[in-house]
């Protein structure tokens, strides 16, 4: 591994974010070849994190748009402040300016609304971290406007004429894939995939991230969660879930998992009403039952064969 | 440029001749490599393959790991692709491997390269004669015998050259007004957006102040936006098995009048496997299409597979062919020979992914129908609207339901 991957990874444990090689090298790289990342992922594995990890770990500015249906170019990149524009005319009522030189004044910097996209290219200290979150919720005639603004990192008002970036701001899309986005944007962009944690990532953002937690408790809910995602649920659980279960069984004064303490706080990370019927009762049961003195074996051995016996609990009902 | 006897100079020369044929041959097998991975269907253009380079030059040469890290970031696009990326990535490192043997002084990554091939004994013998030549168009070749090697249709599936050219003009005239009814529907839904506009209840700030800016700011004249007008999206799927078969010609004429009156539709066909057919719409004369889907359409008249056909759908092309504005009409009986769970598991996909899942079937115009047929009623959960579409009526009918 060479040294600037490798400080990338420092950095970003630093920030308590718990990283792989992979995740590092194409950070790296998006510094290197000055290109934005696209990073796609099942929800809840981290993904928007990381823009805000890269931001506080450079010292930089994180500017975030988040997208949705509808989105439009006024929403992610500049608009006027009309009513102080009117404010402004109503004063000058009595003054004898001209219309050219009141036009002038109220269509200045001094009017305008910087919305995110915006923002990013006319920073002036140093490149900001620019996240455009959830891209494949915008719909397509955003995206190749977007693509436009990613391509130049230069904008044009019609007042105010050309605005292009002092600093390229590094850019992070994340998606969903609720749609597949366009091949163009997609060559533009380097691609990370994140996928659910391992077991042994897993039991390291647990110790990072919720401090004080005790050894077996992180290794047991590494492995209920390893297991968890096997079974077919409508909304598997991330790691955001993992970490609320952590601390709400922290919260509780528990040190090691039982069926009363998942029972109650099942709804930490199981935030479907059908999944909580169906996980209810013995298929939770066998997952904790099985679970006790395995801590030491081998954990995808156990995954294994406790969500067979999950299958076959499940498809008895 | 020096005297006799002062060697540093042109063992510099040599030096920088020897990298630049290095860096020509890293050139020559990225070019390859990049090659290669389009041919297996990713998208990778010249882009990619300046970044390639730029990534190799940025990375541990020695360092499989963190040449396949950085190369994967650079060329894979969906997660998808990554098994095809690591298959080709194999070769790829065992050629680069070679390259950089013959520096001295470099860790000896050769031996990575052996044990990856004692992983796949069998590709050894290729693996060489692809070294020696990595321009070469053997991979064409491959790949066509690949194709060569796929289990061909029985030829029960086979059309047999099927007439669809006794159609009727009144017939034909009749869908048209049919679909233009379900066209209008499809091209009134509003958008979030506005565009300019002189009627009505909107005001636009932006376009009232500029406007008003000649009367010295006093606002007298109000600028007004309207929502603009979204088209969603619409994907047809046409069931084309034997017991379809007085009713697919129809529909497909269905399928051909909704295509060229609304922009964006997609359409497929199946029975027991599914073919686009979007492009043989496109532009061309209904009995022309007809024709050539006849001709082309391998397993037309088959049997039913409705639940693998949506499955091929949905990892094939519902991705990029299906959100949320998406309205997926699927044209079938149900009469599904495959297995129930598998046409359940799709359409459950399916229905999470598109906005709206309409299914249309012919047989609901008999009265006594139920939707009993196995894979029918299994499907049925998952379905927005079930409607009958066996006549023109029915399909007049069926824009109604489209407008969400």
């Amino acid at each position: 591994m060479i040294e600037g991957i490798r400080r990338i990874q420092e950095m970003m444990e630093r920030e308590q974010y718990v990283t792989d090689r992979g995740i590092a090298t194409t950070a790296y790289l998006a510094m290197e070849l000055k290109k934005p990342v696209l990073i796609e992922g099942q929800a809840g594995v981290g993904k928007t994190e990381i823009a805000k990890v890269l931001s506080s770990a450079l010292g930089t500015e994180l500017i975030r748009l988040q997208c949705y249906e509808g989105l439009d170019v006024n929403t992610a990149l500049y608009e006027w402040n009309y009513p102080k524009q009117m404010l402004r005319i109503k004063m000058d009522e009595g003054s004898r300016r001209g219309i050219d030189a009141q036009e002038q004044a109220i269509f200045s910097d001094a009017f305008l609304l910087k919305r995110p996209l915006l923002q990013a290219i006319s920073g002036q200290e140093q490149a900001p971290v620019l996240l455009i979150d959830e891209v494949d919720r915008a719909d397509e005639e955003f995206e190749a406007f977007l693509l436009e603004v990613l391509s130049d990192f230069q904008v044009t008002i019609p007042e105010l004429g050309t605005i292009r970036a002092q600093h390229r701001p590094y850019v992070v899309l994340t998606s969903n894939r609720t749609r597949e986005l366009s091949d163009a944007l997609k060559r533009r962009c380097l691609y990370l995939w994140i996928d659910f944690p391992t077991f042994d990532k897993e039991v390291r953002i647990i110790t990072t991230k919720v401090p004080g937690i005790n050894e077996r408790l992180a290794h047991q809910i590494a492995m209920f969660m390893q297991a968890i995602r096997h079974v077919k649920l409508n909304k598997t659980p991330g790691v955001a879930e993992t970490l609320d279960w952590a601390m709400s069984m922290m919260a509780l004064h528990q040190d090691h998992l039982e069926q009363d303490a998942v029972r109650e706080t099942l709804g930490a990370f199981i935030k479907d009403r059908d999944d909580v019927a169906k996980l209810r009762g013995q298929p939770l049961e066998v997952l904790i039952s099985s679970m006790n003195g395995q801590e030491e074996e081998d954990v995808s051995a156990w995954v294994q064969s406790v969500t067979q016996r999950l299958e076959k609990e499940l498809s008895t009902r | 440029m020096g005297s006799v006897g002062d060697a540093a100079p042109r063992e510099r020369a040599l030096y920088a001749l020897k990298s630049r044929a290095r860096h020509a041959d890293l050139q020559r097998h990225v070019v390859a490599f990049g090659r290669e991975l389009r041919a297996r269907e990713m998208l990778v253009t010249s882009t990619e393959i300046m970044d390639g380079l730029r990534t190799l030059g940025r990375v541990d040469l020695g360092d499989r790991h963190d040449v396949y890290l950085g190369l994967q970031s650079v060329f894979v696009s969906r997660t998808e692709d990554v098994p095809i990326f690591d298959e080709v990535f194999d070769r790829f490192w065992r050629r680069i491997a070679r390259v950089e043997e013959e520096e001295p002084g470099e860790q000896d990554p050769g031996s990575e390269g052996a044990e990856e091939g004692a992983a796949q004994p069998s590709g050894e013998g290729k693996e060489q004669l692809r070294l020696t030549d990595p321009d070469s168009e053997g991979d064409e070749g491959e790949g066509e015998g690949d194709e060569e090697a796929l289990p061909l249709y029985s030829p029960v599936e086979m059309l047999a050259g099927k007439d669809f050219s006794r159609f009727q003009a009144e017939e034909m005239a009749e869908v048209a007004r049919a679909v233009l009814v379900i066209a209008k529907r499809l091209a009134t839904r509003e958008s979030r957006r506005t565009r300019a506009a002189s009627r009505s209840h909107l005001i636009d700030p932006r376009r009232t102040v500029r406007r008003n800016m000649k009367y010295g700011g006093t606002i007298i004249e109000l600028a007004r936006k309207q929502r603009k007008i979204r088209k969603p999206r619409l994907v047809l799927i046409c069931d084309v098995s034997r017991s379809m078969d007085t009713y697919s010609r129809f529909l497909l004429q269905f399928i051909h009048a909704l295509q060229n009156t609304i922009g964006k539709v997609e359409s497929f066909v199946f029975s027991t496997s599914l073919t686009r057919v979007t492009d043989y719409f496109k532009g061309e004369e209904i009995t022309e299409a007809l024709d050539r889907i006849a001709r082309e359409v391998r397993d037309w008249s088959g049997g039913t597979r409705i639940g693998q056909s949506l499955e091929t759908f949905n990892s094939e092309w519902a991705r990029k062919l299906v959100d949320r504005r998406t309205i997926v009409l699927i044209l079938s009986d149900g009469l599904d020979t495959g297995d129930a769970e598998v046409l359940r598991g799709a359409m459950e996909e399916l229905d999470s992914r598109a906005g709206k899942v309409i299914w249309l079937n012919p047989l609901l115009g008999s009265k006594d129908y139920r939707p009993l047929a196995r894979g029918m009623s299994t499907a049925l959960e998952h379905v927005d609207v079930f409607a009958p579409a066996h006549n023109l009526a029915s399909l007049a009918e069926l824009g109604r339901h489209l407008a969400t």
